[in-house]
C-alpha cells in the first residue's frame, strides 16, 4: 500500500475501502497458508515417502502408504476444517457494491464527443 | 486360442456401450434444454453483461460448480487416471495441493476482482485490466495473450473431446455403421481424408456442434447451468466407482500390499511366431491380445501383450519388429492368466515369441529398488529422475494452486458471483466438491494397477475400461454409460468456458471498445452470436487435422496464461502504487521468460513441448518469479498512478 495518505479534491486525507483492506488480509492469511501446506506435504513427503526401505506392515495405515496418510491425506482433511472455519467464521461479508453496468463504455463515449469538441473549440480560438 | 471369447463378453460390451450411447443422447438433449432456457432469460436483461457474465448474479451452487467444472478440464479424468495408473501413489502428492486449490483460486483474488469489476463495469478479464489501468494499450495486449493461448488450447480441448467420445461409442453398432457410411462419404476430400479416421472425425462434428450450438445460444448462463450438470455427473460418477474398486480389490489393505510387489513392465519389440499348423489367408493379432511363453522350469510362462494390431500375411508365419508389453509381477501374471481362464482377456496360443529386444524403464526396474508404486518418485519410463522427483513436486504445488488463480477463465467466473456471501460458501463447497474427487480418483486407480494389470500402453483408457470392468463384475454393465459420461461432462464444460472467453474478447474488447463504442445493443447481440459460432468452427475445424502433443500444448497454454496474467492482475487488486507500465511489463515479461524456457527446451532436448527446466523447476516458475519481479522493479522506476485512479479502485466511495 502506498505510504503517502491519499487526498481528495479538497485536501482531506482519504480512506482505503474496506472491501480492499479486508480481501488484502484475507489474501496474505490464504497465501500464507498455501506456503504451510507446501511446507508440510513436500518436505514429509520426500522424508518419509522417498525411500527403497518401504515395509507394508510397518509403513501402511487403513490400506493407505503412511507418508501418503499424513503428508497428504491428514492435510488436506485439516485444510478443509481450515476452510471451513475462513468461510464460516472468518471472511468478512462485504458490500461489493451495484454494478456500474456500461460504466467504461460511456465514459470511452463522453471521451470520444469531447474530443472533436475540444478541437473544434481550439481551432475557433485560433 | 486356449480361451476364445465367449459369447456373454460381447454382449456384456454391448449393454454397457448401448447405453453409453443412450446416456451420451440423454445428456446432449438435458444440454440444449438448459441452452433454450437460458435464451429466454436472455431476452429479458441487458445483453452483454448477461451473455458474457450472467448479469453478475451467480448464487452459490452455480457458482461453485461452474468454478469446479470449467477448472476439472478432460485431464482430470484421462490423464490423470492414466497418470495414477502408471506411477502409483506418489500421484498423491502431485495432486496435493489440491488441498488448497480452492481457497487460494476463489479467495486470493474474488473478493476483489468482483469489486473492482463492479465499480468499472467490466464485463471481461481485459476489459478490467484495461479499466483499473485506463489504458487501451494494456487492454489489447491481454486481449491478443488470452485470443493467443485460448485458440491453440480450444483446438486441443476439441480433440481431448472427440477422443472422449470416440472411447465412450466404441463398440456401439449404430455408431460404428454411422462411421463406416461417413468415412464412404468423405472419401477424396483430402483436408477430410488425412484426419485421424472417420470414427474421429465423426465424433469431432458431433462433439463440435453441438458443444458449439448451445454455447452459441444459451451465452455464459447456459455454460454454467450445463458446468453444474456436468460437475454433478462428474461427482456422481466417483463416488459409484470408488466403493466398487474397494471392495473388489479386496480392500486398499490388499491393493497397496500388492503394489508393493509390483515391478514396471517392460517394453519391448519382439518377433511373433505363428504355429506351424495355423496358415490361414491371414492371421491378424489384435491390439491387447495376450502371447505367453513357456518356462522351461514348468512355473509361471512369460506373459506378454501385443500393444497395436498386428497382420501376419498368408503364407506367412512371423511378424517381427512388434510392440509388445512384458508384465513381469508373479501376482500380476497369475491375474492376467485367472481373467482368461474366465474369458474376460483374449489370449493367442497360436503365437509364440523370440527375438524380445527391452527397452528397460529408465526408473524403477533397478533389481535392487522395491515397492516403486507405493514410494515417491515412482517408475518412469523417460525419465532417470523418476516420475516426481522433489523440484517437480515443488513445481506442482504452484502449478495447481498459484497458477490456478491466474486462469482468466477463473478470473471470469469470479466476476459473476452475486455477493461475498456466496464467495464465501462457494469456496467451501468447492473444497468439498474437490476432496470428493481428487482422493477418492487416487485410491480408484491404485486399485486398478491390482485389477487391471498390463494397461501401460493405453493408460488413457483406463477410465472408460476401469468403469465397464467394474460395474460388468456386479452385472450392472449399464452403469458404465452414466460413469463414463464423466470425463465428457469435463472437457464439454472446459471447452465451452474458452470459446465464450475468445468471442468475448472479440466482441468486446476489440470491437466495441475499440473500433464502434456506440454500437447498438442489436449489433452486438448479432456479432456475439457470429463470433462465438465463427470461433467455435474454426477450433473444430482445427481440429479436424489436430496437433499431437495434446497434453503439453494444455499444459503450455494453462502455465503461460498464468505467466502472463497473474503478477499483473495481483497487482492491480491489492496495490494501489502500481502502473501501466509496471503492468505491462510484467506481462510481457512473464509471456516471454515462459515461452523462452520452451524455446530453450528446442534446441537442449530436441522438441518445443520438452522445455527446459531451470534448476529443474517448471517454466511455470521461473514465469512467475520473472512477471511479479519486472511489475514491481519497473512499477518503482516509473511515475505513480493518477490520485482519481486510485481513489476510484481503493478508496471508501462517499
Amino acid at each position: 500500500m502506498s505510504s503517502s495518505p491519499l487526498l481528495d479534491e479538497t485536501g482531506h486525507q482519504v480512506e482505503y475501502d474496506p472491501v480492499f483492506l479486508h480481501a488484502h488480509r484475507e489474501a496474505i492469511i490464504i497465501f500464507s497458508v498455501w506456503v504451510l501446506a507446501l511446507l508440510w506435504a513436500v518436505p514429509y513427503c520426500y522424508l518419509n515417502g522417498y525411500t527403497s526401505d518401504f515395509d507394508v506392515q510397518r509403513d501402511t495405515m487403513l490400506g493407505i502408504p503412511s507418508w501418503v496418510l499424513w503428508g497428504v491425506a491428514v492435510p488436506w482433511l485439516l485444510a478443509d476444517i481450515f476452510t471451513v472455519w475462513f468461510c464460516f467464521f472468518y471472511m468478512a461479508d462485504d458490500d461489493l457494491g451495484e454494478a456500474h453496468e456500461g460504466a467504461d463504455i460511456e465514459e470511452e463515449i463522453a471521451e470520444l464527443h469531447a474530443a472533436p469538441q475540444a478541437a473544434g473549440e481550439k481551432g475557433a480560438e485560433a | 486360442m486356449s480361451a476364445p471369447l465367449p459369447h456373454i463378453l460381447p454382449v456384456l460390451a454391448q449393454a454397457s456401450s448401448n447405453a453409453a450411447l443412450i446416456t451420451f443422447l440423454i445428456y446432449t438433449l438435458a444440454v440444449f434444454g438448459l441452452a433454450a432456457a437460458s435464451n429466454i432469460l436472455l431476452r429479458k436483461k441487458s445483453f452483454l453483461s448477461e451473455y458474457f457474465l450472467g448479469s453478475r448474479s451467480l448464487g452459490v451452487w452455480a457458482f461453485a460448480l461452474t468454478f469446479a467444472a470449467t477448472s476439472s478440464s478432460g485431464g482430470s479424468f484421462t490423464g490423470f487416471p492414466s497418470k495414477i495408473y502408471t506411477h502409483g501413489w506418489v500421484l498423491a502428492l502431485w495432486i496435493g495441493s489440491y488441498m488448497v486449490v480452492p481457497i487460494c483460486t476463489m479467495g486470493l483474488l474474488g473478493k476483489r476482482l468482483n469489486q473492482i469489476a463492479r465499480i468499472s463495469g467490466s464485463i471481461t478479464v481485459p476489459d478490467v485490466i484495461r479499466d483499473r489501468f485506463l489504458s487501451a494499450k494494456l487492454g489489447l495486449l491481454a486481449v491478443s495473450l488470452i485470443v493467443f493461448f485460448m485458440s491453440f488450447n480450444l483446438v486441443a480441448q476439441f480433440k481431448a473431446g472427440s477422443l472422449i467420445l470416440q472411447t465412450l461409442l466404441n463398440g456401439v453398432e449404430p455408431f460404428s455403421k454411422s462411421a463406416v457410411w461417413f468415412g464412404q462419404q468423405i472419401q477424396g476430400i483430402g483436408f477430410l481424408e488425412n484426419s485421424l479416421g472417420p470414427e474421429y472425425l465423426l465424433c469431432l462434428f458431433t462433439f463440435g456442434l453441438a458443444v458449439i450450438i448451445y454455447t452459441t445460444y444459451g451465452g455464459f448462463r447456459a455454460v454454467v447451468w450445463t458446468d453444474v450438470m456436468q460437475g454433478v455427473v462428474m461427482v456422481v460418477g466417483v463416488l459409484i466407482l470408488l466403493p466398487l474398486a474397494i471392495s473388489q480389490v479386496g480392500g486398499m489393505d490388499n491393493a497397496t500390499r500388492q503394489m508393493a510387489e509390483m515391478s514396471p513392465p517392460r517394453r519391448g519389440r519382439a518377433t511373433l511366431l505363428l504355429a506351424e499348423s495355423e496358415r490361414p489367408a491371414q492371421h491378424v493379432v489384435p491390439m491387447g491380445t495376450w502371447v505367453t511363453v513357456p518356462n522351461p522350469d514348468g512355473n509361471r510362462p512369460q506373459l506378454l501383450r501385443v500393444i497395436t494390431t498386428t497382420v501376419i500375411p498368408p503364407e506367412q508365419n512371423r511378424a517381427e519388429d512388434v510392440a509388445v508389453l512384458e508384465i513381469v509381477t508373479p501376482g500380476d501374471i497369475d491375474t492376467v492368466l485367472s481373467r482368461v481362464k474366465a474369458g474376460h482377456e483374449q489370449l493367442d496360443d497360436q503365437l509364440s515369441v523370440v527375438d524380445i529386444a527391452h527397452e528397460p524403464y529408465e526408473y524403477g526396474t533397478e533389481p535392487d529398488r522395491k515397492g516403486v508404486y507405493v514410494t515417491g518418485p515412482g517408475p518412469s519410463p523417460s525419465s532417470q529422475h523418476g516420475f516426481l522427483p522433489l523440484s517437480l513436486a515443488i513445481s506442482f504445488f504452484f502449478m495447481w494452486a498459484i497458477s490456478g488463480s491466474g486462469q482468466p477463465s477463473n478470473m471470469v467466473r469470479l466476476m459473476a458471483f452475486k455477493d461475498s456471501t456466496t464467495l464465501r460458501r462457494a469456496i467451501f463447497t468447492v473444497a468439498i466438491y474437490y476432496t470428493m474427487i481428487y482422493f477418492p480418483l487416487v485410491l480408484i486407480f491404485c486399485c486398478a494397477r491390482v485389477l487391471m494389470p498390463g494397461m501401460e500402453a493405453e493408460s488413457d483408457r483406463i477410465m472408460p475400461a476401469m468403469a465397464r470392468f467394474l460395474t460388468e463384475n456386479i452385472g450392472w454393465g449399464w452403469l458404465a454409460g452414466l460413469l463414463v459420461a464423466a470425463p465428457f461432462a469435463a472437457v464439454m464444460s472446459t471447452v465451452d468456458s474458452f470459446l465464450l472467453m475468445i468471442s468475448s474478447a472479440l466482441v468486446r474488447d476489440i470491437y466495441q471498445r475499440n473500433i464502434n463504442p456506440e454500437a447498438s445493443e442489436r449489433i452486438i447481440k448479432r456479432l456475439s452470436y457470429l463470433f462465438t459460432l465463427l470461433v467455435g468452427s474454426a477450433a473444430m475445424l482445427g481440429a479436424v487435422n489436430p496437433p499431437d502433443f495434446l497434453q503439453d500444448i494444455i499444459v503450455y497454454t494453462g502455465s503461460g496464461l498464468a505467466a502472463s496474467f497473474l503478477g499483473p492482475m495481483v497487482f492491480a487488486l491489492y496495490w494501489p502504487r502500481v502502473n501501466t507500465a509496471g503492468a505491462m511489463s510484467g506481462m510481457i515479461a512473464g509471456f516471454t521468460a515462459h515461452l523462452s524456457m520452451y524455446f530453450t527446451g528446442m534446441f537442449v532436448n530436441g522438441s518445443f513441448f520438452r522445455p527446459y527446466r531451470f534448476m529443474n523447476f517448471d517454466p511455470i516458475i521461473v514465469g512467475l518469479v520473472v512477471s511479479f519481479t519486472m511489475v514491481v522493479v519497473v512499477t518503482k522506476l516509473t511515475p505513480p498512478p493518477s490520485e482519481k485512479l486510485v481513489r476510484k479502485f481503493f478508496c471508501k466511495s462517499k
